[in-house]
């Protein structure tokens, strides 16, 4: 009984407010941001989390979507493979029809099935596991490419740019770590150079450098590393220290601001172009800096572009219903910060690439020559 | 293979150095068991939390102020030995002493849940994201070259060294010769007769669980140096490998632990060296089976003679 009296408390509420703001007259949009909050890679979501932000205030500003307003619901994941059904069921249970994101390959993959099931939208713009794409579902997309794409960018540059004459490959034994690495293993392969080393390391580990000691004595002068951030960092500083010598190389996952100091300095990465260097998007740029972020984070600007396009699809179906907003998607073509953006039937970015930059000590990026 | 010996020195260097923190948490393990006869479950947690104390230490002072930076580590090394071997004594407080005498899974479950509590109410303090620790100690100690093979020691890795072996023989003599470590090996041959004849248990026992915090709040301070990383959860595997150096050392035994540490640091290290890295916890894991195989009671546990 008291539960009722609540609703209807809430609802004489909510009727008072709409008298006063005709804008909300039809309530709202609900949006699910699964991001990474907590956990040790929340940098990537803080990264997603700004620019899916800006993108829906912006959106709002100009009226949102079908005469309302975007509603974002910020869910948690930490990245954890564990933790991301529960995020989907909660999406399912509170009847949300789309999600952007999750942030890390690993989690999204339980989570995207439930999505799946249930006929929900989800765009990633982060998540680059080839995986996602090969299982046909019908509401994927992402706004980044994949490690079939970043793999053998890498892969390209090290055997014709820093030709190395012994390559090290190390990886996470994560979806997302083990896969790139297997890429650029391949590819180096193919184009006849043989790693002499093919590695996996444990997650949460601190000490590594029994292995740095033994790609020493195998005169590793290329590594590889196939991971996410945290376990990057403590082998390049091990690596420092015992004066490896060796050059480094690591995918997207690896260009956050705790990668800094000596040891960072000269690691090469791959990376979606620098969008926020476009003179086209001087605007949105400005707005970032307006509100203290940094537009040139790795993943700010592909999640705002999921934002677009996913408030331009609902525009353009003229409907809340997903699965005539995912057949939008699928046959049109969106102008976003990363320029015009059109999906494969898989739900990719069909002109998604990668460049390689190198990192510097104060956490800066240049392209690499 | 005539790199082979530069090879080994490094390899010997980089596993004592990962075997000397493990058996700075171990000791904290062996005593309170040889002591009360229970697992401190919380004590991987007391380590996490030194690292945390020792960071904040160096936060407020500030490393841009000019301070040496050895002085900064001896000021984080005292401000973490001081708060959190009041954490040690508080787990005593609350999670053992008021539940002596009640069957030992009892406060077995109250130690899990300190350690639950702790975890989280650093998460809550800090957040659960990685926070970075200065780099305060950085260069090398020596690096030489032998037959084309540069063997090398950072400083932060012989500073981890220098200490455990310095804390090792003050704990050894300590326990040997101070009032309060025979009182500790009366405890832990009989404890109910160490009582009958004077000793204040309680005080020995808030004493093990003081020192035994003590020891991996400097563990936990210098891995921080070291790696230059921590988050909440550094605690459970750390405190999962050092349990697993104090019992193949022989839990309960004080040399025991420092040696399973070691032997702990260095197997993992040199398995990664001659096999795929991914294999290390496998051939750690089963050297620690074999082990208790042969000897139940550990390389130098002796269950019915003394403990601790």
């Amino acid at each position: 009984m008291k539960m009722k009296k609540t609703v209807v408390a809430a609802a004489l509420t909510a009727a008072m407010v709409l008298i006063g703001g005709s804008a909300l007259a039809q309530g709202t949009i609900k949006v699910a941001v699964a991001s990474a909050i907590t956990g040790p890679v929340a940098q990537y979501g803080d990264m997603h989390r700004a620019g899916v932000h800006l993108a829906v205030e912006q959106a709002n500003a100009e009226g949102g979507a079908l005469g309302k307003k975007i509603e974002i619901v910020e869910m948690d994941d930490a990245c954890e493979p564990k933790q991301s059904p529960a995020v989907a069921n909660r999406v399912v249970s509170d009847k949300i029809k789309f999600v952007l994101g999750h942030v890390c390959s690993g989690s999204f993959k339980p989570a995207a099935q439930i999505y799946n099931e249930n006929d929900i939208v989800m765009v990633s713009s982060s998540a680059t596991s080839d995986d996602l794409s090969t299982y046909g579902y019908k509401t994927f997309f992402r706004t980044i490419g994949k490690d079939s794409q970043q793999g053998p960018a890498a892969a390209e540059y090290i055997v014709s740019k820093a030709k190395p004459k012994k390559l090290a490959i190390v990886h996470d034994k994560q979806t997302y770590g083990q896969g790139v690495a297997t890429q650029v293993r391949n590819t180096v392969e193919k184009k006849g150079l043989k790693p002499v080393m093919f590695e996996a390391i444990n997650k949460g580990d601190t000490d590594y450098s029994a292995l740095i000691t033994k790609m020493k004595r195998a005169g590793v002068d290329f590594v590889y590393y196939g991971g996410y951030h945290p376990e990057l960092i403590i082998l390049l500083k091990q690596a420092h220290d015992q004066n490896l010598g060796a050059r480094w190389m690591g995918p997207e996952g690896a260009a956050v601001s705790d990668v800094k100091g000596d040891s960072a300095e000269g690691l090469l990465v791959t990376l979606p172009p620098d969008f926020s260097k476009e003179p086209a998007n001087a605007k949105i740029v400005e707005a970032f800096k307006a509100k203290r972020q940094d537009p040139s984070g790795v993943f700010v600007m592909t999640s705002y572009a999921a934002a677009q396009v996913l408030i331009d699809a609902i525009k353009g179906a003229q409907s809340e219903d997903p699965k005539k907003v995912a057949d939008y998607m699928h046959k049109n073509r969106f102008k976003t910060v990363l320029g015009d953006v059109e999906f494969t039937p898989e739900g990719d970015w069909a002109t998604a690439r990668f460049d390689i930059f190198v990192w510097h000590k104060d956490a800066s990026k240049t392209l690499a020559p | 293979m005539e790199t082979f010996f530069p090879q080994f020195l490094q390899q010997l260097i980089n596993g004592l150095s990962l075997g000397a923190i493990y058996a700075l948490i171990a000791i904290g393990y062996t005593m309170v068991y040889g002591i009360i006869g229970m697992i401190n479950f919380a004590h991987g947690e007391i380590y996490m939390i030194g690292a945390y104390v020792g960071l904040v230490t160096l936060t407020a002072i500030g490393t841009a102020a000019g301070y040496p930076p050895w002085l900064l580590v001896v000021a984080a090394l005292a401000i973490a030995i001081m708060v959190t071997s009041t954490y040690g004594w508080a787990v005593e407080r609350c999670a053992y002493r008021s539940l002596r005498g009640s069957p030992r899974l009892v406060p077995l479950i109250s130690a899990i849940g300190m350690s639950i509590f702790f975890q989280n109410y650093v998460v809550i303090l800090h957040s659960s994201r990685d926070l970075s620790v200065p780099e305060l100690i950085t260069g090398r100690l020596f690096s030489m070259d032998m037959g084309g093979f540069e063997v090398s020691m950072s400083n932060s890795r012989a500073l981890i060294l220098i200490v455990t072996v310095v804390l090792m023989v003050a704990v050894t003599l300590f326990i040997r010769h101070a009032r309060m470590g025979r009182a500790c090996r009366a405890c832990s041959q009989d404890i109910r007769m160490a009582g009958l004849l004077g000793i204040d248990v309680n005080k020995v026992i808030s004493f093990t669980f003081i020192l035994g915090a003590l020891l991996a709040a400097i563990g936990g301070v210098l891995i921080g140096l070291s790696i230059s990383k921590i988050n909440p959860f550094i605690g459970f595997l750390a405190g999962i490998k050092a349990f697993t150096a104090a019992v193949l050392g022989g839990i309960g035994s004080v040399p025991g632990a420092m040696l399973g540490g070691a032997l702990l640091g260095l197997v993992e290290t040199f398995a990664s060296a001659f096999l795929p890295t991914e294999y290390k916890d496998m051939v750690s894991f089963g050297l620690l089976i074999v082990i208790l195989l042969i000897r139940p009671s550990g390389l130098l546990g002796r269950p019915e003679v003394e403990k601790v």
